[in-house]
């Protein structure tokens, strides 16, 4: 379903997203709040993750967000996804939205990988009579084969990307969130998953993927944004972004 | 408030099948590899109503005809109660790799549990029936209204257990002081011995307690024969209805740090 009706498919305006961590230290407990002892000394508890972060990508884009440890791209994705709100600004996704935001997640390690790819799938919308039908092809297509039935405890990172992967590509969603996982795949899975997100390209999707890989950018996204400590630095043409990022970053790799 | 209660309710309308499978393969962990299945569900009120009448009925001397049957009509019920919130307030913790990092909404991680135990409720409710009809109970038209009892309860073991979820994200010992208040509200509560029994300056237990009013609803129907009081009713319904509320607004106001703590 490709509901181009001129809007582009991820559009972001100014978002801005500041943590207000609540003043409660991790591991605080009841006994603490009675004995009022849970303000922390000296922390404001106040992250700005995201400042006036703004772009657009039109149908069949691709966007590779690039830029240092801490410097927002997974806050920007999440928020994207939904699972995580803006300060302010304006969001505007067009069609379903398939996230993969980190390996493991959304996986229940005790259960096997056919019960986790269920649950996967009724969790990005599908009903149990679709879910029965695309069941076949996200187990094929994750060739995680003898291991399906298997609890996912004891899978290897890579597999449980391929998993992740093969759930987040077959429902066929509009736009494709990736954050740093392509590099998970060996050899020859990770080019799977690029002649993948090529016909992904092809067919109208948009793809928006977090990577530190520079030469996948220049070579397979057709926008690419610079983000520095929650702003925007540069953004355009992969090229000329990730030739700025180099001079500017000495210390990237 | 009732915009967070809107919302929260969308949501999980909208992940029904998702609800749906959750609940189920929860049943089938519960009840899997044990070779009575349900029965289980039984053994537990039956194991109960067996050592509670050996030392309340016949070791105390408590006077109350039917004494079995009185216990069921107010343990099973609490049981639900109890078990869904013990549950509950672990679920977001227990449920680390679906929060902040996937669309997995996570107020089907509480409802989970309730919904569970509700269907534990059911089969033991048979139990229940069966006790009272064995001892010549007039099961009436207040059967009627049981199912509007059912929905009331389901209000408040969800609000209660949202609530307690919601706040052991960030205070973990939560769930020790849950464990400790429900066993002090079991014996609050009108479930082995009768209202009448509790003297005038401690009837605020019974008078301000959700869960008195709950059982004497049950005990009215299956035990008395009679329809349940609707002061009763609207008690439990407002209860529901306020800690459910208060459940919604705290959850969409907390739910977006659930990723940082759990």
């Amino acid at each position: 379903m490709n509901t181009s009706n001129g809007a582009p498919a991820v559009l972001v305006e100014s978002i801005s997203k500041t943590f207000r961590i609540p003043n409660i230290p991790k591991q605080a407990t009841v006994k603490d709040l009675v004995l009022r002892r849970t303000r922390r000394e000296g922390s404001t508890g106040i992250v700005e993750a995201l400042r006036e972060v703004s772009f657009s990508l039109p149908h069949g884009g691709v966007l590779g967000i690039i830029g240092s440890n801490g410097s927002g791209k997974t806050t920007l994705l999440r928020i994207i996804a939904g699972v995580c709100h803006p300060d302010g600004g304006r969001l505007a996704v067009q069609g379903s939205v398939a996230p993969i935001l980190s390996i493991g997640a959304g996986f229940h390690p005790d259960l096997t990988g056919r019960e986790n790819a269920k649950v996967g799938l009724l969790t990005l919308g599908l009903t149990p009579r679709e879910v029965k039908e695309f069941m076949g092809p996200v187990l094929e297509f994750s060739e995680i084969e003898e291991f399906v039935d298997l609890p996912v405890r004891t899978y290897s990172a890579g597999m449980m990307f391929r998993l992740a992967f093969s759930i987040a590509v077959c429902v066929d969603p509009d736009v494709l969130l990736l954050d740093e996982v392509l590099s998970v795949g060996d050899e020859r899975y990770s080019r799977k998953c690029l002649e993948r997100i090529d016909g992904f390209k092809r067919s109208g999707k948009t793809i928006v993927l977090t990577t530190h890989n520079l030469e996948f950018v220049e070579s397979w996204c057709t926008a690419a944004l610079w983000l520095n400590e929650g702003r925007v630095a540069a953004q355009g043409d992969p090229a000329a972004v990730v030739e700025a990022y180099r001079t500017l970053t000495p210390t990237a790799v | 408030m009732l915009l967070d209660l809107y919302r929260t309710t969308l949501t999980a309308l909208r992940y029904r099948w998702l609800a749906y499978e959750l609940l189920i393969r929860d049943l089938k962990l519960r009840y899997r590899g044990t070779a009575l299945g349900f029965v289980w569900a039984l053994l537990n009120p039956l194991l109960f109503m067996a050592i509670y009448t050996l030392v309340f009925s016949i070791y105390l001397r408590i006077k109350i005809p039917n004494y079995p049957l009185y216990l069921l009509c107010g343990m099973i019920p609490f049981n639900w109660f109890a078990m869904s919130v013990q549950a509950a307030v672990t679920s977001i913790p227990d449920g680390r790799m679906y929060v902040g990092k996937t669309l997995f909404p996570t107020e089907l991680l509480i409802l989970t549990p309730v919904l569970v135990n509700g269907v534990n409720f059911l089969i033991s409710l048979a139990l229940i029936v069966v006790f009272a009809l064995a001892m010549g109970v007039h099961l009436g038209w207040s059967l009627v209204l049981i199912p509007v009892v059912i929905i009331g309860q389901f209000l408040l073991v969800t609000g209660i257990a949202m609530i307690l979820a919601t706040f052991n994200v960030f205070f973990r010992d939560l769930q020790q002081l849950v464990t400790y208040a429900t066993s002090a509200l079991f014996f609050i509560t009108p479930i082995f011995y009768t209202r009448e029994m509790v003297p005038e300056r401690f009837s605020f237990f019974i008078t301000w307690n959700p869960l008195a009013a709950l059982v004497q609803m049950y005990q009215s129907v299956f035990y008395r024969g009679t329809m349940p009081s609707f002061r009763e009713l609207g008690f439990v319904y407002i209860a529901g209805i306020i800690a459910l509320a208060l459940a919604a607004t705290w959850f969409q106001r907390y739910r977006e740090f659930f990723g940082e703590y759990v």
